[in-house]
C-alpha cells in the first residue's frame, strides 16, 4: 500500500530524502518517509521556541477517499500558551497510585485548522484520565466524548485537532491512541491528528515536541496499534491581548513565593520607565565600550542605532507646546468633571436618604400627621435642592483644590 | 439561605497562571460581546485560591445576521452565570474536571467588561445567586478588555458586602430602609486584593523562554544583518503599551459612558420626583377627605347621629409605592468607578505628557 502511494509521489519535485525511523517494540517495521523538502522557517517576533531552519516533511499520506486528492502540504503547529499552561497543571495534577504506572498524562487538543489545512492552532486543551500498565492502556472514551460536547458548548468555532501527553516517549500506547484521535467517525479524519508531547521531568527542561502521523502496518491487527510519527514544526505563539497577562505572569518567575500582585496603572508605569532607562544604560554601555574598543564593532547594531534615533520627530516648539496645552487640559478637564460628577452624585445620594429625617418622622402610613409630613419633605426636598447647589459648588472648589 | 457567615471573611484571591490566560483568551476572543465563565478553586482559610476556569456555553442568539444583535447575545452572556441551563452544565464539568484532580469547588465566575462599565445590576444579581445559593465563599472577578490593551493587565475580585446582601434578600431599596441599614453605595462591593500566582512547573517552563536581558555570550555574538536583528523572538520582551500616549480614545469613551451614567441618574431622580409628587398629592386628597369627614361627623354629633369612621381613607386611597432606590446605588458606584478609573488615566498620562514634552522641548519645562 504505501509503497504504491509513495511510488506516485515520487515524481513530485525533491530536495532531499529524509529517513525517519520509529521503532516499537512490538512492531519491527521500519518505514521511511520520503518526500521532504527543506524549507526555511521564519520566525514571527512573538514566537516563543526557538525555531531556526526547520525540516518540512511531506505529511505521510493517511487512508485517502478514493477519488480525492490526497494532500501533502506542509503542516504547521501554532500553540497558544493556555494550552501549554493547561498542560502543565494537568501534569501536576496526576494521580500518584503506585499501582499504576502514570508517569504520563494524556488529554485533548482543541483549536483551530486554516482553511487549507497546512496550519494547525491548538488555543485550548482538557484533561482525559487514563491508566496506563506494562501490557496496556485505558482511555476513557466517554469522558473524552462528553468532555468535547461540553468544550464545543462554550468555543463553537474550536474543533478537536489532537491530543497531548506529558512524556517525548512515542510507544505502542501512544501509536493506539494516536489511531484513535485520527480515526474516522470521532477523529480528526481526513486530517491528521497532531500529538504534542511536554516533557515535564523534575529537574529537565520542559521540551515540547508535535508530530502527526500516517498508518503503517500489513494487517488490520498491526496497523491498529503502530503509526508512523512524524516531527512537524511548532512555535508558542500569542496575541496582543494576552501579552500583558503573560507578562505579569511571567514577572513572578523569579519570586521566591512564585506570587505577583496586579500592577496599578502608575506602578506598571513606573516599571515601564524603569525598563527603558535600564535598556538605554545596556545601549550607551555598548557604544562606550566600542568606542574604547573594548568591543568588536556591529555593523548591524550600529544600523539599528542609528535608525532608532532616526525615529525622534522633528517638531516645531510651539505645535508642541500647543498640543500639549490642548491636550493636558483635556485630560484635566475630564478628570475634573468626573469627580464634580461623583460629588454631585454622592451628595445627592446623601441627600435623598436624609430629606426624610428632617421632615416625616413617622413614616408614611401615619395617617393623622400626614399634611405636616409632607410638608416637612417638601420642606426636606426644597432645602435639598438648595444644598446640592452649594454641595456642587464646594465640590467645585476641592476639585480645583486637587 | 446564607444565614450562616463563616467565621473568617476571605481577605485574599490568588489567581493561578492559567486562569488569568485562559480568563484573557476567552474574553478578548468574545470582545465587545460579554464573556463570562465559571471559576473552580479551593479555599484556604481566609485565602481563595483559584486553580482553574471554563467559559459558560455560548449563547445561540436568533440568527439574525451582523452586529444588531451584539446587545441581546451581550446580556444573554451578562446573565448565563445564574441562567438555569447553564447550572446544569456547571455541574456536569465539575463533576468531569474532579475526575481528573482539578479542585472541583464552586469559587465564582468572571466577566469581562469595557472601561470598567461592570458595575450594573447584572453582576450584582449573579454575584448574588453565586454567594446565596451556591456557594458564600465566591468572588466575581472582573477582566477589563480595554484597559488591558492599553498596558498594564486589569484584573479585580469583588465580593457583595453581607450588609447589601442582606438588604438585597429583603428586596427593599426604599429611602427608609436605606435610612435604616445605612447601606451607601460605597458598600456594594467589596474589593479583594487578587495575586498571581504560578506552580512550580510553570516556572521552570518560564525560566526556559529565553530571557529579554541577553546573557554575556549571547551579548558576544554579533547579529549578522540588520534583518536578523528585527526578527530575534523574544516572547518575554516588555511590553511598552503603558508607555503609549494615546489620550484621547479613553477620554472620549469614559466622557461617553459617564453621560449614560448621569442620564440614568437623572431618570432614577425623576423617577422619584414623580413618585413624591404622586404622594403628596394623595396625601393632600387624604387630608381634604378626612377634614371633610371630620366636619361631617362634627355636623352629626350635633344631630345626635353616630359618627362615621375616620380611618376609611386606607380603603379610599391607595399610596403610590416608592420606586427602589437600587438603581441609583448601583449607578452612583458605577459613577464612582468612572471617576477613579480618569483619576487614575489623568495622574499617569499627565506624566507621560510632561515627559515627553520635556525630551522634545529641553529647557522648556523650567518655565
Amino acid at each position: 500500500m504505501i509503497g504504491n502511494k509513495r511510488a506516485k509521489k515520487e515524481g513530485a519535485p525533491m530536495k532531499c530524502q529524509d529517513t525517519h525511523i520509529l521503532r516499537d517494540e512490538k512492531d519491527t517495521f521500519s518505514r521511511q518517509t520520503v518526500g521532504a523538502y527543506f524549507s526555511c522557517h521564519l520566525n514571527t517576533s512573538q514566537a516563543m521556541v526557538e525555531a531556526d531552519s526547520f525540516l518540512h516533511l511531506a505529511r505521510p499520506l493517511g487512508p485517502a477517499l478514493p477519488g480525492s486528492q490526497p494532500t501533502t502540504a506542509p503542516l504547521n503547529v501554532i500553540i497558544q500558551p493556555q494550552a501549554i499552561f493547561s498542560i502543565l497543571d494537568h501534569s501536576l495534577r496526576r494521580n500518584t497510585d503506585s499501582n499504576t504506572d502514570n508517569e504520563r498524562v494524556i488529554g485533548t487538543l482543541l483549536g483551530v485548522r486554516s482553511e487549507d489545512g497546512q496550519e494547525v492552532e491548538i488555543r485550548n486543551c482538557f484533561a482525559v484520565g487514563h491508566t496506563e500498565t506494562a501490557e496496556q492502556v485505558e482511555v476513557d472514551m466517554d469522558y473524552q466524548k462528553q468532555m468535547l460536547q461540553f468544550h464545543l458548548k462554550a468555543n463553537p468555532k474550536e474543533v478537536l485537532v489532537g491530543w497531548y501527553a506529558t512524556s517525548a516517549e512515542l510507544n505502542t500506547f501512544s501509536a493506539l491512541i494516536q489511531n484513535f484521535y485520527g480515526g474516522q467517525g470521532d477523529g480528526t479524519w481526513p486530517h491528521p491528528a497532531v500529538h504534542l508531547t511536554v516533557t515535564t521531568d523534575a529537574g529537565k527542561e520542559i521540551e515540547t515536541r508535535t508530530y502527526i502521523s500516517a498508518p503503517v502496518g500489513v494487517t488490520a491487527d498491526r496497523a491498529a496499534d503502530s503509526a508512523a510519527f512524524t516531527p512537524v514544526p511548532h512555535e508558542i505563539r500569542y496575541g496582543e491581548a494576552e501579552k500583558s497577562g503573560l507578562e505579569l505572569i511571567a514577572g513572578a518567575k523569579d519570586d521566591k513565593d512564585r506570587t505577583a500582585s496586579v500592577p496599578t496603572d502608575i506602578e506598571a508605569l513606573e516599571r515601564q520607565i524603569e525598563e527603558v532607562l535600564g535598556m538605554l544604560e545596556r545601549v550607551s554601555k555598548y557604544v562606550e565600550a566600542v568606542i574604547e574598543e573594548e568591543t568588536p564593532p556591529s555593523s548591524a547594531l550600529g544600523q539599528f542605532l542609528l535608525n532608532a534615533l532616526a525615529l525622534a520627530p522633528k517638531v516645531d516648539p510651539e505645535d508642541i507646546e500647543r498640543d500639549f496645552n490642548n491636550h493636558i487640559q483635556d485630560v484635566l478637564v475630564v478628570s475634573y468633571l468626573a469627580n464634580t460628577i461623583r460629588t454631585q452624585i454622592d451628595l445627592s445620594n446623601r441627600l435623598a436618604t436624609a430629606a426624610l429625617t428632617l421632615g416625616a418622622g413617622d413614616g408614611l402610613g401615619g395617617g393623622q400627621t400626614n399634611g405636616t409630613g409632607t410638608e416637612g419633605r417638601e420642606r426636606g426636598q426644597r432645602g435639598g435642592r438648595g444644598q446640592r447647589g452649594g454641595g456642587g459648588d464646594r465640590g467645585d472648589r476641592g476639585a480645583d483644590r486637587g | 439561605m446564607a444565614e450562616t457567615l463563616k467565621d473568617t471573611p476571605l481577605k485574599a484571591v490568588q489567581l493561578e497562571g492559567l486562569v488569568v490566560l485562559k480568563i484573557i483568551k476567552h474574553c478578548s476572543q468574545a470582545f465587545p460581546t460579554t464573556a463570562t465563565g465559571f471559576l473552580v478553586g479551593m479555599d484556604k482559610a481566609a485565602n481563595l485560591e483559584i486553580t482553574n476556569s471554563f467559559p459558560f456555553p455560548t449563547v445561540d442568539v436568533p440568527a439574525t445576521d451582523g452586529h444588531h444583535d451584539n446587545n441581546a447575545a451581550s446580556n444573554l452572556a451578562a446573565a448565563a452565570p445564574r441562567a438555569k441551563a447553564n447550572t446544569t452544565y456547571q455541574d456536569e464539568m465539575i463533576k468531569k474536571l474532579r475526575e481528573v484532580n482539578v479542585d472541583a469547588n464552586n469559587t465564582g465566575w468572571y466577566t469581562s467588561a469595557n472601561l470598567g462599565n461592570f458595575v450594573n445590576l447584572n453582576m450584582i444579581e449573579n454575584q448574588y445567586f453565586y454567594q446565596k445559593e451556591l456557594n458564600e465563599r465566591t468572588v466575581a472577578i472582573v477582566h477589563d478588555v480595554s484597559r488591558s490593551s492599553q498596558g498594564s493587565l486589569s484584573l479585580r475580585a469583588f465580593r457583595l458586602s453581607p450588609a447589601f446582601m442582606n438588604a438585597y434578600k429583603e428586596g427593599k431599596f426604599t429611602t427608609e430602609s436605606l435610612q435604616k441599614s445605612n447601606l451607601r453605595y460605597q458598600d456594594i462591593l467589596l474589593e479583594l486584593p487578587l495575586q498571581i500566582h504560578n506552580s512550580h512547573l510553570l516556572t521552570s517552563f518560564l525560566h526556559s523562554l529565553p530571557n529579554p536581558v541577553p546573557t554575556q555570550e549571547a551579548q558576544a555574538s554579533q547579529p549578522p544583518t540588520l534583518a536578523s536583528l528585527s526578527q530575534t523572538p523574544n516572547p518575554l520582551a516588555p511590553n511598552f503599551n503603558s508607555l503609549n500616549l494615546s489620550i484621547d480614545p479613553f477620554l472620549t469613551q469614559t466622557t461617553d459612558l459617564l453621560l449614560d451614567s448621569i442620564e440614568t441618574h437623572h431618570t432614577e431622580l425623576n423617577n422619584h420626583q414623580y413618585y413624591q409628587r404622586q404622594l403628596a398629592r394623595e396625601q393632600a386628597k387624604i387630608t381634604a377627605w378626612q377634614q371633610k369627614r371630620k366636619s361631617e361627623n362634627a355636623s352629626r354629633a350635633l344631630a345626635k347621629q353616630s359618627p362615621l369612621p375616620e380611618d376609611e381613607w386606607q380603603r379610599l386611597f391607595k399610596l403610590p409605592q416608592e420606586p427602589g432606590r437600587l438603581e441609583t446605588l448601583l449607578n452612583s458606584r458605577q459613577v464612582e468607578q468612572y471617576a477613579r478609573q480618569v483619576d487614575g488615566f489623568a495622574a499617569g498620562v499627565s506624566g507621560k505628557m510632561f515627559a515627553v514634552r520635556g525630551n522634545l522641548l529641553p529647557g522648556a519645562g523650567e518655565g
